[in-house]
Formats: structure tokens, sequence, C-alpha cells
């Protein structure tokens, strides 16, 4: 089954320092309606290529393309105007502004007609949020703020949708239900990119993994076929601790 | 102590708060401490100045004063071309100064040092064009009004004092309940996570730099109307700006007008209970002991 292309980089090199590129040539191919994860051991980039895509790191050389659509240059709020949405992984809700002025300022890009419905939208996807609109989101607790950082990115209707480790400094019920909620999103046809460092759980939910080393890609497949590699796991899942330079080899 | 010290006060406040309004919004969105935001203050009373007596010079009607005041239509008038003007030169400074130095992500310091240099060169700009000596939007004589408990005030004084209190309920309005405010109070808060969100960030700049400007025109228009119009206007109206942006709390509108009430009523006091030439130190005073004491302000949030 071949699908459109919704995300590709290609020979992607990108870092905050000129002289220090900490993504060093990243082809990257995401299918629409695609769940991929991306792994890889503390370090190895995946923070720093989520966010290159998302326009806050420079790009030194390569491309990014959105369906086709070359977005390398393009600023981030260009980036979510077309489709693109990122939950970063920390700060990634207004704490001075309430709930409900988090999602006005992202509807603000949408047609005026059609913000009020999208907010109902979320208030509907994530009760909890509704209960207290007018509540300051600087208050929320972190299961909560990473609800709300997802709502507040899917009220634009994105068609791809990129997350920097959600599940960061929550407790494993709230991971499962993020987690969740992610799967429910991927299947009303929102392409869905993860950083994840709770592997076992995203390899779950996903349908492919892409595994970065040292700002490269070292190793990629099916979600359901890494988690029962042996390379894998014993490199990713903790099945034997080894702190050895990783060699993987292509699927 | 009497009780014309409370007119007196409100009304040199309401002209620092509206000064230290843009003060406050620069500096929570921009970062950076701008020294010149005094010298808009002065380039937009010497607009209105230049205006008006355009005005004046195409029709002498023009220049009748409106009774009970002491100008005539040509200074709101002038007023309007003022703020359209100073918006104006706010942008260019950012174009040709401060745009350049956040595109190569400078220091905080050199911005501040930049603005320095802005307001040296925005002085000596109005001394070389206008010269030193004093101007005045009129020459009309006004007779204050007994407001009762030994109040007086001009009627050019009660306006000044109720055209701040609009303009700040406008501005605060505009930053609560607006898409442009909650998108300023956003970038204000984490500039990295606005553009995300698909804030364009740089408008929002440019929106703030027109914002703090037209507020600084009104309040020069206000100060060259009830005192003088002078170069230096705008550099003696500095320190209290400071002092009321950080007593109200960085990035707090209405933080920054009632702390300018204040200052201009702690100016009021020292002029009548030590003398007229310790009225500067009062605006130090309030800075050293807030920065000491409390120094996210009034109304500013913990860092």
């Amino acid at each position: 089954m071949t699908r459109a292309p919704a995300l590709t980089t290609s020979a992607l090199v990108s870092g905050y320092d000129r002289d220090l590129p900490i993504i060093r040539g990243v082809d990257l191919k995401v299918s629409e309606g695609e769940f991929v994860v991306l792994l890889g051991p503390n370090g190895a980039g995946k923070s720093t290529l989520v966010k290159t895509i998302a326009g806050l790191v420079p790009v030194h050389s390569g491309s990014v393309a959105l369906r086709g659509e070359d977005i390398t240059a393009a600023p981030a709020h260009w980036k979510v105007r077309h489709g693109l949405a990122f939950v970063p992984q920390t700060e990634n809700i207004f704490g001075t502004l309430t709930i409900h002025e988090n999602l006005q300022i992202a509807a603000n890009i949408l047609p005026k007609d059609g913000r009020a419905g999208r907010i109902a939208a979320q208030y509907a996807m994530f009760p909890d949020l509704g209960l207290r609109p007018g509540q300051r989101a600087g208050a929320l607790s972190g299961g909560q703020r990473q609800m709300l950082a997802v709502a507040r990115a899917l009220v634009v209707q994105p068609s791809v949708l990129i997350l920097d480790e959600p599940s960061a400094g929550l407790s494993p019920k709230i991971v499962g239900e993020v987690f969740q909620r992610l799967k429910a999103i991927n299947s009303t046809g929102v392409t869905i990119v993860l950083v994840e460092q709770n592997v076992r759980a995203a390899l779950a939910v996903a349908d492919r993994a892409i595994i970065l080393v040292e700002g490269k890609v070292a190793h990629e497949g099916e979600a359901a076929t890494l988690a029962g590699d042996p390379i894998v796991a014993e490199l990713y899942l903790g099945a034997r601790h080894s702190a050895a330079t990783p060699v993987v080899s292509a699927p | 102590m009497t009780a014309q010290i409370l007119i007196d006060g409100l009304i040199a406040g309401s002209m620092i708060g509206l000064g230290a309004i843009g003060v406050t919004l620069t500096y929570s969105i921009l970062r950076f401490a701008n020294f010149a935001h005094g010298d808009m203050i002065s380039w937009g009373a010497y607009f209105a100045y230049a205006a008006s007596a355009l005005l004046g010079l195409a029709s002498t009607s023009l220049t009748t004063p409106i009774a009970p005041f002491s100008f005539g239509w040509s200074l709101p008038l002038a007023t309007v071309v003022a703020v359209v003007l100073t918006a104006a030169l706010a942008l260019l400074v950012d174009a040709v100064l401060f745009g350049p130095l956040r595109a190569r992500r400078s220091a905080v310091i050199i911005l501040v040092m930049a603005s320095f240099g802005a307001a040296l060169t925005l002085r000596s700009l109005l001394e070389f064009i206008f010269t030193a000596q004093p101007a005045y939007f009129t020459d009309e004589l006004q007779i204050a009004i007994r407001l009762g408990g030994g109040m007086r005030a001009t009627p050019d004084q009660l306006l000044t004092l109720a055209l701040a209190v609009v303009v700040v309920t406008a501005v605060h309005l505009m930053l609560t309940r607006t898409a442009i405010g909650r998108s300023m109070r956003a970038v204000s808060e984490n500039p990295q996570l606005s553009g995300v969100v698909g804030i364009d960030v740089r408008s929002v700049v440019r929106i703030v730099w027109v914002l703090g400007a037209a507020l600084a025109c009104v309040a020069g228009v206000m100060a060259g109307l009830l005192v003088q119009i002078r170069p230096q206007m705008g550099l003696d109206l500095l320190l209290p700006l400071f002092a009321a942006a950080i007593l109200g709390g960085i990035g707090s509108v209405p933080g920054a007008m009632i702390a300018g009430l204040i200052v201009g009523l702690a100016e009021a006091v020292a002029v009548q209970t030590i003398g007229a030439e310790w009225r500067a130190s009062v605006a130090f005073l309030i800075l050293v002991a807030i920065l000491i004491l409390r120094p996210q302000g009034l109304f500013g949030r913990a860092a």
C-alpha cells in the first residue's frame, strides 16, 4: 500500500550553531495517516529534528517538505497555518493565559465563523478542559497541561501533528491515556510523528518506528517488528543494559 | 500639605502613566529597556506642534479656542496626525536599528545601549530642527476653576485627566478582550511558542511599537499643552516613566497607569514639602525602593 507523503526531509542538516550540526543528514518519509514514533538514546537529536521541522532550529542544508511543498525556509507561524502542528516538550502552553484563551489564540488563524466550533470540539474531546475554561493554564496539573497542549494543536485541524515527548513527567496511567488519545486522533486521519523515551508504550500505538542515533537514522521498521527485534530490544528496550555504541543495520 | 497636591499629582501622574504603558509594553515584549521612549514623547509633541502650526496657516478659524479650553480644533486634528507620524518614526527606528540587532540575536545590553544612541540622536535632531527654545501650542491664558476643598484646575488639565482615563481603559480592554491583545500577551510570555501556535511575532512587534509610540505622542501633547514643548521634555520624564513601569510590574497596563499616578503624587508631595528641586529624586527613590523590596512590582508576576 503506497500512500501520499505527508512529511519528508531529505539530507537534512541542522543545529543551533552553524559549526555544530546536531542533525547530520536525515532522510525522513512519513505517509499520510501514518503514526510514526521517533526513538533513540538521549542526545540523539530527536527533539532537534522535530524542532527543525517545526521551524524553530536553523536548517544548514537539505530540505523539509509538507505534502510535497517545500517548507524548509518557512517561519514557524506559516507552517501551522499550512497544517503542520507542533507540541513542544516543555513550555507548551501559555501559563499566564486562561485555558480558553490558549485555545482562542490557536483558533485565531482559522476563518472567523469556524473558531467557536473548533474550540467546542476540543472541549468535547477533552472534557476536563471544558470544566473550567476561565482557569489560568499555569495552574493545571502536568497531565492537564499536556491535554491542553494537544487540544491547542488540534484546534486548527492539522494534517500532520508532531509531539515532542508528551509523556515526560507524567504518571504511567496518564501516559497510557495520552497515547490512547493520540491513537484516536490518528484514526481520524491525522498523521502523527511522536518523539518518545517511553519506548514500549510508543511502539504499542505506532505503525512505524525510526531510531535516531547521533543525528542520523540508524534503524527503522514496523513498530510491531521492532518491538520483537533483539538488537533493538537490547539497545533501546532495556533487555540488557549496555553503554556500547550502537551498531545497527538497515532493516 | 494642601488638597491641591492631589490635583497636581494626578495630572503629572497621568502623563507619566501614559508614557510608562509604552515602556512596559516594549519591555515585556521586546525584552529590553528602551531609553529612546522619552524622545518619542518629545517627537510626538513636536509633530503635533508642527502639524498644528500648518493647520493654523491653512485656516485661522482652526486656531480659535474651543471654549472653555485654550486651544482650537487645530490641536486635536494635529494630534491625530502626530500619532501617525510618531508611530511611523518608531517603526523606522526599529527597522534601521533594533530589528537588525534582534535578527543578529544581540545581547540585551547591546539593545539598551543602541536605545541610548537612538535617544541622543532623536533629541539632537529636535534641537537642530526646532532649537532648544521652548515652544507652546497656544498663547491663551486659562483661569483655573475651583473644584471645592481648596482644589483648582484649568479646563485643559481636567481634559487631559479625562483623556488619560479613556486611553488607558481602551488599551486595557484591547489587551484583555481582543485577539491582538491575546497575541501580545502570548508573545510577552513565550515568543517561540507564539510562533508555533501561528502568531506572526514580527507583526506583533510592529503593533507594540505603534501602540507605544501613539501613547508617547499623546503624553507629549498633554505635557506640551500643560507645561511647554522642549527637546528635553522626554528626557526629563524618562526616570519617572521607568519608575512607574517597574513599580506597576513589567507588562501590566493598569499597573503602569496606577504606578504613574503614585509617582506623580509622590513628586507633588515632595515639591510641596521639601522643595521643587527635589522633584526628580523622588522617582529615583521609588525606583530603588521597588527594586530592593518588590522587584516584580505591584501587579507583576514573580519571575
